[in-house]
């Protein structure tokens, strides 16, 4: 017998809207606080306007929130879409779910992109797009049966508490014989006791017999989940096919998805072999530039860096066809099997972990200065059983660690840790204690922002100097990549809607590597193109790892290789033959432009999305302290006298330091003023009327939104 | 005395780094990343690695990704 109780509380029968071009043209709604299920219609403006995915959620989530919803209030929801190509099983990286909702971290609208069948599943059952506000009073199973066309809430006693036990349980609990009919969205522990909580979204690996996941990790998405009181959400479909999305031209679809599948297994191989070793390729790649997170974003390099390379995890991943959505020939979910955790709940019991990425990697080894990949193994396990965002967790240790090196905090506040760089065992504990609410793990839980206001206002560490090395913006912590020599990527960063995180615009290999955008309008330019055609994928259900991580071998010789156009054109063509909609891939960023403007404005109505809101952390920037000047002297002395024609001779290193800061902080404000005009926006970063109006958002209350912040 | 770069033959000799390979070839691509078997060199090292005999390398067209 189980040890778990689950009850009925409320059930709902529905007829199942047969799926046209990709949409169901429906959208659930529930409200938990009292078992309220409806399910309404989609507007045709709704679709022409959003076209799906986060424009979807978005628009829900507008819909659902005031100026002053907060992220625990009831009215606060989760949106949960895929995408009118979601659910694609012949075209690669098909598969993605679009989270958002209003978060702790930077109480505004957050969103994430996460693979797992969720997305497709609720789709191909009848829903676009679905929506959860209210608050359940017990730990409340949302249950959505797309075979049976019910939808069922249920109290939930007694199932295990990780995200890791508790997708096994409930994957086998609504399969009936058939798990890869399931797929389950849960957080843990740790998105209860934090508020960097993520989201884990299964899919069945047939190949091993058990429920594998994926992480909507950015900007606690998991903690509004726990806060509701919700323990899961269970959806089940049955077989897909490239029929289940009913596309409008089938043969186009089956044409194109086959140049782009065939390509991918022709040349993944040559190039990043991100099948057979994920995204861990890029660790020393980031260290070979500068560009790996050490120490707290101080440095961008280390010696022991190739401990966390492709070389050692190409050895630990348990080889296999891991592909987070059917028939995606990229392939890149990798895991671990038989892992022996040497701490926690699972000490010395066989795990199986899904990862670690890049980002983990990065973020909690070698940010952390550690640089033992077991030791990141366990942290990556742990962050997601307990349903912690690795990287926040990441960022926000370092952090952390730097504020005890520097003597900001001690071990009087960190009850007993040592917290030097390097310590694996207390960044162990430390999660531990995350994900229990306990100790001064439950204070890095807070993120780093809160970190701050409690380190000055209770422990008197000095508020410019954690001002400076706290790597948060608009309250996000942020992602593995060092910003200090790209100029472009800080605006990547900064710039971003919801923080930083380089979903938006990844532009490191191509602004300092490559040197192909030297003038600001080039950068501005950039940043005006990638977040656009970037968010699509977002709009679509879709990954983005296709477009620009395999590239055609005559890419090199088209006139604007970073955009890969040869993709483009595919995309278009892939958009076309699945919605009927026909379009250019001009027509794909402009159907971008719309959802990021509306997007910026959601941030405004907020109380954010002005220039101030755009502001960096000195250490994204350039060199905070005299010994990281020091690190790079020969590259800063050069650039001072070279490239600010900068007379440096007799000046110290504090005074050389303080220079290039202002000289960098011009710089970033030049860009910002650049990408402001490029977007169609004010000095003050806010679209103009006029900018609305081109893009149809111009309702009612979006220009009332505008005329409270002065744009008229 | 030979390796394989791009699915094409190209001769080899003692000390070859990925610079003078990237010289000899014609190809005028930026590359920033390079694959020699299984290790990934970036070009901060590429004056300073040499390539072994029989080696397969791949010329990698890193331009965005991320």
């Amino acid at each position: 017998m189980p040890k778990y109780k689950l009850k009925v509380v409320k059930t709902i029968d529905y007829k199942r809207p047969e799926i046209k071009k990709g949409y169901a043209d429906q959208t659930l709604h529930i409200d938990i606080s009292n078992a309220d299920i409806a399910i309404k219609p989609v507007e045709q403006k709704t679709k022409d306007i959003f076209v799906g995915g986060k424009g979807y959620d978005l628009w829900l989530l507008w819909n659902a929130v005031q100026a002053d919803t907060r992220w625990n209030d009831p009215q606060n929801a989760i949106c949960i879409a895929s995408g009118p190509l979601g659910g694609t099983p012949i075209y690669p990286g098909s598969g993605k779910s679009i989270v958002t909702t209003l978060s702790p971290l930077t109480e505004s609208a957050m969103d994430s992109n996460v693979g797992g069948y969720f997305g497709p599943y609720l789709k191909f059952s009848g829903f676009d797009a679905m929506q959860i506000q209210g608050k359940a009073s017990r730990e409340t199973v949302i249950f959505i049966d797309g075979i049976n066309q019910k939808i069922q809430m249920l109290d939930a006693t007694g199932l295990p508490q990780t995200a890791y036990e508790l997708s096994a349980v409930l994957t086998d609990h609504f399969a009936d014989g058939k798990p890869r009919n399931i797929s389950v969205v849960s957080a843990g522990p740790g998105a209860k006791n934090t508020l960097i909580g993520c989201l884990n979204f299964t899919w069945y690996d047939a190949k091993r017999k058990h429920a594998r996941y994926k992480q909507a990790g950015r900007g606690g998405i998991g903690t509004v989940f726990a806060d509701k009181g919700l323990k899961a959400l269970v959806v089940r479909w049955d077989t897909v096919t490239a029929d289940t999305n009913m596309p409008a031209d089938k043969t186009k679809l089956k044409d194109v998805a086959k140049l782009h599948s065939r390509e991918i297994v022709a040349l993944d191989p040559k190039q990043n072999e991100m099948a057979r070793i994920g995204t861990t390729h890029l660790v020393t790649i980031m260290n070979d530039h500068d560009c790996l997170p050490t120490h707290n974003f101080r440095y961008g390099s280390h010696p022991q860096a190739p401990n966390l390379g492709q070389e050692v995890y190409r050895r630990l991943f348990d080889p296999g066809f891991d592909g987070c959505w059917m028939g995606c020939t990229v392939a890149c979910s990798h895991g671990i099997k038989d892992f022996v955790p040497l701490t926690g709940p699972f000490k010395g019991q066989k795990v199986f972990v899904d990862g670690p990425e890049y980002e983990t990697v990065a973020g909690c080894g070698s940010n952390l200065g550690i640089f033992d990949p077991l030791t990141v193994v366990e942290l990556n396990f742990y962050c997601d059983a307990y349903g912690l965002d690795t990287i926040s967790v990441g960022t926000g240790m370092a952090f952390a660690m730097e504020c005890y090196e520097m003597g900001l905090i001690n071990k009087t506040h960190t009850g007993g840790l040592d917290l030097s760089f390097g310590n694996r065992l207390s960044a162990l504990e430390l999660v531990h204690q995350m994900a229990a609410g306990e100790g001064f793990g439950q204070i890095i839980g807070q993120g780093i922002r809160k970190m701050k206001e409690k380190f000055a206002g209770d422990f008197g560490a000095d508020a410019a100097v954690i001002a400076d090395i706290g790597m948060e913006a608009k309250g996000l912590e942020f992602s593995e990549y060092m910003t200090k020599e790209s100029l472009a990527q800080q605006g990547g960063y900064g710039l971003a809607l919801k923080g930083p995180q380089h979903d938006e615009a990844w532009l490191i290999f191509l602004d300092m590597v490559h040197n192909f955008m030297p003038t600001f309008e080039q950068k501005a330019e950039a940043l005006h193109w990638f977040p656009m055609f970037r968010t699509w994928f977002s709009l679509c259900g879709l990954c983005k790892l296709p477009w620009n991580d395999i590239i055609p071998e005559d890419n090199k010789d088209t006139a604007e290789p970073a955009k890969v156009i040869k993709h483009l054109q595919w995309y278009a063509e892939y958009f076309s033959a699945v919605t009927g909609r026909t379009s250019s891939p001009e027509d794909l960023v402009a159907m971008s432009e719309v959802v990021y403007n509306f997007q910026r404005i959601f941030n405004l109505k907020m109380g954010y999305g002005r220039r101030m809101h755009d502001t960096l952390p000195y250490r994204a920037v350039g060199p905070v302290t005299e010994l990281e000047y020091e690190s790079r002297a020969e590259r800063y002395d050069t650039q001072l006298k070279e490239k600010y024609q900068v007379d440096i001779e007799g000046k110290t290193t504090a005074e050389k330091a303080a220079l290039m800061r202002q000289l960098r902080e011009e710089q970033y404000d030049k860009l910002k003023d650049a990408v402001y005009e490029r977007r169609g926006w004010t000095p003050d970063g806010i679209p103009t009327v006029e900018t609305v109006k081109r893009l149809s958002i111009d309702f009612e209350e979006v220009l009332e939104v505008l005329k409270v912040n002065g744009v008229q | 005395m030979m390796i394989k770069v791009a699915n094409h033959i190209v001769s080899w000799h003692e000390e070859m780094t990925i610079t003078d390979l990237l010289n000899k070839i014609d190809d005028a691509h930026p590359y920033a990343v390079v694959r020699i078997n299984e290790t990934y060199v970036s070009r901060p090292n590429f004056d300073k690695t040499t390539i072994p005999d029989n080696a397969e390398i791949f010329l990698i067209p890193m331009v965005a990704g991320g």
